[in-house]
């Protein structure tokens, strides 16, 4: 099996240092290419932490059908700062795609990706939870990627949500390829020991449902694998606030609810007031809740899921 | 008169108020934006100039005037407000009932419901630029937007990311809208400031809202296709060996990458047209492919 470390981009620095963009490509007989991308924001050190993983796991593998790219961090001045964006420019390379080959550094790194993973026929970007959040290890699907969805079933995530397009999405990298899945959870900007075993047991998983590599390179028994529920936006509702304050959560992360329980409250911290009492108004479970309390009217607080049969209406409420 | 037309409580702090200078009334009516972005300072200062001149003149039919509506970001010194970090620019047409960025680009878009729309900018915290005027290849907004006698001109086509700006929700509603820059992020420069100020009265006369001011001269007219953006080879230090607005002919020196250590030079970089320079690199440490300067061909 052929193991190969590329740069496929090189960063000059005004300091006249170089940053490399690599790429790390396992390749074996003819078979799939399956492309994993970690790390475009900087604050996601859980999926750079899984593909770390995933690299070692397929460094000891004696043979492989097909084509693994690894780009372990696509961000890496970012990451090096623990920041979100892009420092210097304060861009965010999870909205410059597909980039531009003349452009400034993030726009160039965005359009070498895309021009590097078009190939691929599955793509999966590696990400942690959304920030200020903790989420479910999840996988999400651009709405109508019926081989994503499909495949998505095989990650080891609780839950595949299949999403529609949002107003910045034809810049976004899953909207760059025809078979993407974007696996996530955790908390943002750190990582979260079940969330990265889980989702370095669901990418090998998937490399072997897709005949890629041996079952026994699959860090859990195949019956330990999850089954995911599968949800469209519809299923999914958001819980946000109508005040600013500090919102101190109530219930944790997974939590069953039904309509009326109290997920937590929004608090004026310097008059000692609860300002608003955020309730379920339908039955589900949470699968995001936010950790960084500041909050302004409107922000997100959670996100809930619920069953088939509990998709109508707003949960929005206000004691 | 200042009121505040759309407020917004939030932690800590105290509200967000989202503030309008008005003069006169009836129609038409002129709305003028600026520091959409927190660390754009000229289009602030501009507006205080021209709220002076209407002090002094009372306009024919309405003016209204939002110099802070990224208030937050403004007092941090930042682009981007503290609203869920984003971009305030990003998010028109905004929704009543969305995020607490959302609600505020809803309440300007509504509160700035007038015949023309005026956007004012600086530069990034990188680049100066020359007083201009972006907009449409066509249109009546070309009229407008040349009668505003700003030194360049600026016709582009609109691009994907426009949609959601202030402008671009503007065209969209029906409404002619112009995009005004000058100067550079996070300063105050005193002569763009002025050059906008002047600008809006032009176009204020053009509307018939008040007596013409002297006209403007216009140094350049293009399209991209008559500019040429010098871009850097290599990273490294950029020093000018021009200024914003200069005539430039053909093989002129416009700078010098140098080595941040110890000067060596790695790159001259000339002209490659007669032109006027519209926009120059001043902070001097570059990446690569990074903007230096822009050169557009000059009015006959």
């Amino acid at each position: 099996m052929e193991d190969e470390r590329q740069a496929i981009c090189r960063i000059e620095l005004p300091t006249l240092d170089e940053v490399e963009i690599v790429r790390r490509r396992f390749r074996g007989a003819a078979g799939p290419h399956v492309a994993l991308v970690a790390g475009i924001r900087g604050d996601t050190p859980e999926g750079v932490r899984v593909l770390y993983e995933i690299t070692r796991i397929l460094r000891q593998a004696s043979e492989l059908v097909g084509t693994v790219d690894i780009f372990p961090c696509a961000n890496p001045l970012a990451a090096h700062a623990g920041m979100q964006r892009w420092p210097f420019f304060d861009v965010d390379l999870g909205g410059r795609f597909p980039g531009r080959k003349d452009g400034h550094p993030p726009d160039r790194v965005a359009h070498a990706l895309t021009q590097r993973i078009q190939a691929a026929d599955v793509v999966l970007e590696l990400r942690g939870a959304k920030r200020a959040f903790r989420e479910l290890a999840q996988a999400q699907v651009p709405l109508g990627q019926e081989r994503a969805r499909e495949l998505a079933s095989h990650a080891n995530v609780e839950l595949v949500w299949e999403r529609s397009p949002g107003p910045g999405a034809a810049v976004s990298f899953p909207q760059q390829f025809e078979s993407v899945i974007v696996l996530k959870g955790g908390a943002g900007n750190r990582l979260t020991e079940n969330v990265g075993g889980d989702l370095c047991a669901g990418v090998m998983n998937l490399l072997t449902w897709l005949g890629m590599t041996d079952e026994q390179l699959v860090p859990v028994h195949w019956a330990a694998i999850q089954r995911a529920t599968h949800v469209q936006d519809a299923q999914v509702h958001e819980l946000r606030t109508s005040c600013g304050g500090m919102f101190l959560p109530k219930l944790p992360l997974g939590a069953e609810v039904q309509p009326g329980d109290e997920l937590g409250l929004v608090a004026d911290p310097l008059e000692a007031r609860e300002l608003e009492s955020l309730r379920a108004s339908r039955a589900g479970r949470v699968v995001a809740i936010r950790e960084q309390p500041q909050v302004f009217p409107g922000s997100l607080v959670a996100r809930l899921v619920s069953g088939p049969g509990e998709h109508q209406g707003k949960v929005m409420s206000r004691d | 008169m200042i009121e505040d037309v759309f407020t917004l409580q939030v932690p800590f702090r105290g509200a967000y108020r989202l503030q309008r200078l008005r003069f006169g009334q009836g129609s038409p009516r002129l709305a003028v934006v600026a520091g959409l972005h927190g660390n754009e300072l000229n289009g602030i200062h501009a507006l205080n100039l021209l709220a002076r001149s209407l002090q002094a003149q009372a306009p024919r039919g309405t003016v209204d005037l939002f110099p802070i509506p990224n208030a937050f970001g403004i007092e941090q010194g930042r682009k981007r407000g503290p609203f869920e970090e984003v971009d305030l620019n990003t998010v028109f047409p905004g929704d009543p009932g969305g995020t607490a960025i959302q609600r505020v680009a809803a309440a300007l878009l509504e509160a700035t419901d007038a015949q023309v729309g005026v956007d004012l900018h600086s530069g990034s915290l990188l680049v100066h630029e020359l007083p201009q005027v972006r907009l449409p290849m066509s249109g009546a907004e070309l009229e407008l937007g040349r009668a505003m006698g700003l030194p360049f001109v600026w016709r582009r086509a609109p691009r994907p990311a426009d949609r959601n700006s202030l402008v671009g929700c503007w065209r969209a509603q029906g409404r002619p809208a112009l995009r005004v820059m000058g100067g550079r992020g996070a300063t105050l420069d005193m002569p763009e400031s002025l050059a906008m100020a002047k600008g809006l009265l032009r176009l204020m006369a053009q509307l018939g809202m008040v007596s013409a001011p002297r006209p403007g001269s216009i140094l350049a007219d293009v399209t991209h296709r008559e500019i040429t953006v010098h871009r850097c080879r290599t990273g490294g230090f950029f020093v000018p060996e021009v200024a914003v607005g200069a005539q430039v002919r053909s093989g002129h020196l416009l700078g010098r990458v140098v080595a941040p250590v110890g000067g060596a030079t790695l790159e001259d970089v000339r002209a490659d047209r007669d032109g006027i320079v519209t926009a120059l690199r001043l902070y001097p440490m570059v990446h690569a492919q990074e903007l230096l300067l822009r050169v557009a061909a000059p009015l006959d």
